[in-house]
């Protein structure tokens, strides 16, 4: 059996064991392991498992990954969603369907301070769709809005997506979490002119929202959003400029939060435990998929499949475009079966060598993709938000939300359109970075 | 039951204690920072402590997150099979799991006891680390064997069809 054979088998044995339900970081190790004692030695296999999960494990960029997912553990303690949602609020309650677009800005602002989309859904779910809905909101409208609003955590940074996606590629971190900025705020702008399409179109979704609010009390209501801005700046700011590196940003964007929880008097032993508990269960889940990863890509490695597929990609003769719409339509399908982060763990090694081969920018497909992670959150059978906002809104069935969720997908394609035709929109900040 | 309530306690607060950790990590790193930009002074040593201290964190909140159920699989397609058959093919993909992590745990302790290697600035050995995958690993395996004990418990209980 020559490599590439092998590395075909082993892939099908994957995708296999994927389906009948072993968890996606255990898969990875074991067929890596088999693979890589069948293409060497049984004696080369046996500790690349236990290498791979220490040198992950001890890996310092990686201390990020704890750190982003605290900021947003730390501000939803602080009560800081409830203070977003309502400024938004009160600056666009005039507006069709005002209170979904106070939702989109107040998800993108706490998207600002963290990097988990589970949170923001979590937060948003319990505060925005009672409002919503006590405002003879449809239902399928107000959990869409807070199901696709709670995607953008995975774009704007901090974001886990980009993180991970720098991991598998070796980019940088930093200029990858920057480059989501400008995307982030276009598809928070197309999230709201989808809103207000929708309400146009059928009145009935959203009905206008009485009572008047005072230029003053507009201005007042801005003491809600001063603390996330100021976090973001030091945060954002602190990498743009080459100040500090993104695992110190995050440590930084952590002690802030920390303080505003104590300053506000909100720190209970409970908030602590819950915040800490759900850093450490998605890092464990992250990290150990990468290992995973790193422990299947050495096998494919040496399998020499991702050579081989690059190589005939290259020589196809295709416009490299259309060679892209069929990643974006593979990531759209798996987005469907898939976790966000498990998708992009086990399409990378593949998919990434083809991309540079292609003459694309790393950094430019690293958002490319982080969109395309974001529409999985919501797609049918398998969508995460769906499934966190299912949890907090116990009586509107699953179908319901996946159903007012759908029509944010048509944002997110548009703009992923979009950046392709105008890569700038994310590479111009990264581009003027300090480093 | 009893032992299994035990081992489920024990990988909680191991989770605990790693997830400890996290608080001085921050700190450690912020006043690093702080320290660099207005004092021109460095805490020594934070670079290889922060790294140590994600090792601990990870690898002794492993066994918690299977507990919790974390390490996400794909289970759309089994929940579709008849309970007996999606049983069975979770005890397969348990007991494929038990042998992966195995090897992690085995060789994990023989990489442990050989290394010898010190951090650069602070001269910490690193082999409490490295033998922490062997440990973490271990409970690991443990909350993977509660799983598989449940699963037969399970299959016995549905009797035979």
């Amino acid at each position: 059996m020559n490599p590439i054979t092998a590395g075909i088998l082993g892939s099908v044995l994957l995708v296999f064991l994927l389906f009948l339900g072993m968890p996606i970081a255990f898969v990875m190790m074991f067929v890596g392991f088999l693979g890589i004692s069948y293409l060497t030695s049984i004696h080369a296999a046996l500790p690349v498992v236990a290498k791979t999960v220490y040198e992950t494990a001890s890996h310092y960029p990686y201390t990020i990954i704890p750190l982003f997912i605290l900021m947003g553990g730390f501000a939803s303690s602080a009560g800081i969603t409830r203070e977003l949602y309502e400024t938004f609020d009160k600056w666009f309650r005039r507006m069709p369907g005002g209170l979904g677009i106070a939702t989109i800005a107040a998800c993108a602002f706490f998207a600002a301070l963290s990097g988990s989309s589970v949170a923001a859904s979590a937060a948003m779910g319990t505060i925005a769709i009672p409002e919503m809905r006590r405002f003879n909101y449809a239902p399928k409208f107000a959990v869409g809005v807070v199901a696709a609003g709670g995607t953008l955590s995975f774009l704007i940074p901090p974001s886990l997506g980009f993180v991970v996606y720098g991991m598998l590629t070796e980019q940088s971190i930093g200029k990858l979490l920057i480059s989501g900025i400008l995307p982030g705020i276009l598809l928070s702008v197309a999230f709201i002119i989808i809103i207000v399409v929708q309400v146009k179109l059928n009145p009935q979704l959203a009905p206008a929202t009485p009572g008047d609010i005072s230029f003053k009390e507009k201005i007042l209501a801005f003491s809600g959003i001063w603390e996330t801005i100021l976090v973001f700046f030091i945060v954002m700011g602190g990498i743009y400029l080459g100040f500090i590196n993104p695992t110190e940003a995050g440590a930084i964007g952590a002690t802030a939060l920390f303080v505003i929880v104590l300053l506000k008097k909100r720190l209970t032993l409970k908030n602590l435990t819950v915040s800490l508990l759900e850093a450490t269960r998605i890092s464990v889940l992250v990290l150990f998929l990468v290992a995973g990863a790193n422990v299947f890509s050495y096998f494919l490695a040496l399998s020499t499949i991702p050579m081989a597929v690059s190589n005939w990609m290259a020589g196809l003769q295709v416009s490299r475009y259309l060679i892209l719409s069929i990643i974006v339509l593979i990531y759209l399908f798996m987005g469907c079966f898939l976790d966000a982060i498990s998708m992009m763990v086990l399409t990378m090694p593949v998919i990434f060598p083809v991309i540079k081969t292609l003459g694309f920018d790393p950094i430019w497909f690293g958002v490319i993709c982080v969109i395309m992670m974001e529409a999985g959150l919501i797609t049918p059978p398998v969508g995460l938000n769906i499934y966190t906002l299912a949890g907090v809104v116990k009586d509107i069935p699953m179908q319901t939300i996946f159903r007012g969720a759908i029509p944010f997908l048509i944002p997110m394609i548009m703009v992923v359109i979009l950046i392709t035709l105008f890569p700038q929109i994310a590479l111009f900040l990264p581009g003027m970075m300090g480093r | 039951m009893k032992v299994k309530q035990w081992i489920q306690r024990i990988n909680y607060y191991a989770c605990v204690i790693g997830m400890i950790f996290l608080l001085p990590l921050m700190l450690l790193t912020t006043g690093d920072v702080l320290g660099r930009k207005f004092l021109s002074k460095t805490i020594p040593g934070t670079f290889e402590l922060s790294e140590y201290i994600l090792a601990v964190f990870i690898l002794l909140g492993a066994a918690y997150t299977q507990q919790v159920k974390g390490h996400v699989g794909v289970d759309f397609l089994t929940f579709r099979l008849n309970p007996r058959l999606r049983i069975i093919c979770q005890i397969l993909t348990t007991l494929l799991s038990l042998f992966i992590i195995w090897i992690l745990i085995w060789y994990g302790y023989l990489e442990g006891i050989r290394e010898r290697t010190v951090s650069d600035m602070l001269r910490i050995p690193q082999y409490p680390f490295r033998l922490l995958v062997a440990i973490g690993g271990f409970l690991l395996w443990l909350e993977l064997l509660i799983d598989l004990f449940n699963l037969i418990g399970k299959l016995r209980r549905k009797g035979i069809p």
